[in-house]
């Protein structure tokens, strides 16, 4: 199913929900003020849904809006999308009957960073952009340029575990495949680039990125799994981290901020495309998504009735690092 | 003048209550010796280590922090230290790749009858301590120091 029979049913959908009362409000996606970008739509009217679109360039993850949105809700998710709300209803902060969760079977979403920079172009100066398989066709000025999806998907969709949603009412599409195994290692780059690199260097590597951090919290804000009432980083009595943005204390709230969400985080990649300043905080997040099935065989937002990854032990579990 | 003395390393310990703590006075009621380089915090259980704990020793200046808690199935709490043993594995590996020395958190298992292996584990980290040298992680070169007063 293409994303035009996609759009045309989860407008059908969404309209149906509301108009029969099933939910107070839509989360889904419309168009943006910028050319090809979509932003999020909430809205309880039922005319308003014929705004909704469905394309490669939904970048959001909605399901952050959940915490805050009260009564019962259709949300529009993608599959990374559903397994952060899964991980919400483990920690029992979305109640399963009070949401109807629209999936939709992802392909992977264009970086538009990524094909401005190859074509040289601002993005509203690029006339076309269409997936093709595995090849997206960029149509500038009359003329058409094709590039391996591995150049203009997200790092993230490129190591995408599972596109299809994991927890679903209604399912827009057919269930999609994840990216081959030839796209994982675009996906991890940079993790790996780091891996190599001798330990002192590493820590240049991260005081060097974190001296940019404005502390604007945006990575915090955008993050689903990030949903304490109170953040630690505003504590006073203790102070635990400075609120003024030094590179030690910008690097402790995000060293914090990643032990906080291990186990909740899906690599949906959020908090790096939210950074101000480009910091390459999905290298951070993955690496912990990574060691969390790596040494304990856990991937987040998988089964709603789990008990969250850090609530729950095994008497199995690793000992090799303990005297 | 006085002359300035060879850096000795500094450790930080959270020591639990039931176990390692009484480990801890085992060692030194039995007149076992190790170095005094370790500092101790005396928590209710190793549950009860935050990594924000060792994160902020970290950041103060300490050369490295010892997490030491009750054996599996040995827990006051029943289950308090399989917890901390999730938790710690990640922080620990994580601060790893980030650049962290493995040697800057060290945990341990250390029951009340084991006096001996507490004085062990401390000397042996002492040890590891003085090969890879002083914290310099959180140093700010324009400060010209790695710690800063509690704020």
């Amino acid at each position: 199913m293409n994303h035009k029979d996609m759009e045309q049913k989860l407008r059908r959908e969404a309209r149906a929900l509301l108009e029969q009362g099933k939910v107070g409000c839509i989360i889904g996606f419309e168009a943006g003020s910028l050319k090809f970008t979509t932003t999020p739509l909430i809205t309880s009217e039922p005319d308003a849904t014929s705004r909704l679109v469905i394309n490669p360039f939904i970048v959001n993850n909605l399901s952050v809006f959940l915490t805050e949105v009260k009564g019962r809700v259709g949300v529009v998710v993608k599959g990374c999308d559903s397994r952060s709300l899964v991980s919400l209803m483990q920690d029992n902060k979305v109640a399963r009957d009070d949401v109807v969760i629209l999936g939709i079977p992802c392909s992977g979403i264009i970086d538009l960073g990524k094909v401005e920079k190859l074509v040289g172009k601002d993005r509203d100066e690029i006339d076309d952009i269409n997936r093709d398989g595995d090849r997206v066709v960029v149509t500038v000025d009359g003329s058409k340029k094709e590039f391996p999806i591995s150049e203009v998907l997200f790092d993230n969709c490129l190591g995408c575990e599972f596109p299809t949603p994991q927890e679903y009412d209604i399912l827009l599409g057919e269930p999609t495949l994840p990216p081959s195994d030839k796209y994982q290692a675009a996906s991890l780059a940079r993790i790996k680039q780091l891996k190599d690199m001798p330990a002192t260097q590493r820590w240049e590597f991260w005081k060097s990125e974190f001296d940019r951090c404005i502390r604007c919290y945006a990575c915090r804000n955008i993050c689903p799994a990030c949903f304490c009432q109170r953040c630690f980083v505003e504590e006073s009595e203790p102070t635990w981290v400075l609120p003024v943005p030094r590179w030690q204390d910008n690097l402790m709230f995000q060293v914090i901020r990643n032990i906080h969400v291990a186990g909740r985080c899906t690599d949906c990649g959020e908090c790096e495309r939210a950074c101000p300043v480009n910091i390459p905080l999905r290298s951070l997040t993955r690496e912990m998504y990574n060691l969390v099935d790596e040494l304990f065989h856990y991937k987040s937002g998988m089964d709603k009735d789990a008990s969250p990854f850090l609530a729950a032990y095994e008497a199995t579990d690793t000992e090799d690092f303990i005297r | 003048m006085t002359q300035e003395s060879p850096w000795e390393p500094g450790l930080l310990g959270f020591l639990c209550r039931w176990c390692s703590y009484a480990g801890a006075d085992l060692a030194g009621t039995s007149r076992r010796k190790y170095p005094a380089n370790i500092r101790v915090i005396r928590v209710p259980c190793s549950g009860r280590v935050d990594p924000l704990f060792i994160l902020k020793a970290l950041r103060l200046g300490f050369d490295s922090v010892l997490v030491s808690g009750c054996h599996p199935g040995d827990c006051h709490y029943q289950t308090g230290n399989y917890y901390a043993r999730r938790r710690m594995a990640i922080t620990k590996k994580f601060l790893e790749y980030m650049g962290v020395e493995p040697q800057r958190v060290q945990v341990g298992w250390v029951s009340a009858s084991e006096g001996q292996k507490f004085a062990e584990v401390v000397t042996e980290v002492t040890r590891e301590l003085k090969e890879i040298g002083p914290n310099r992680l959180f140093a700010d070169e324009s400060q010209g120091h790695g710690t800063e007063a509690t704020p």
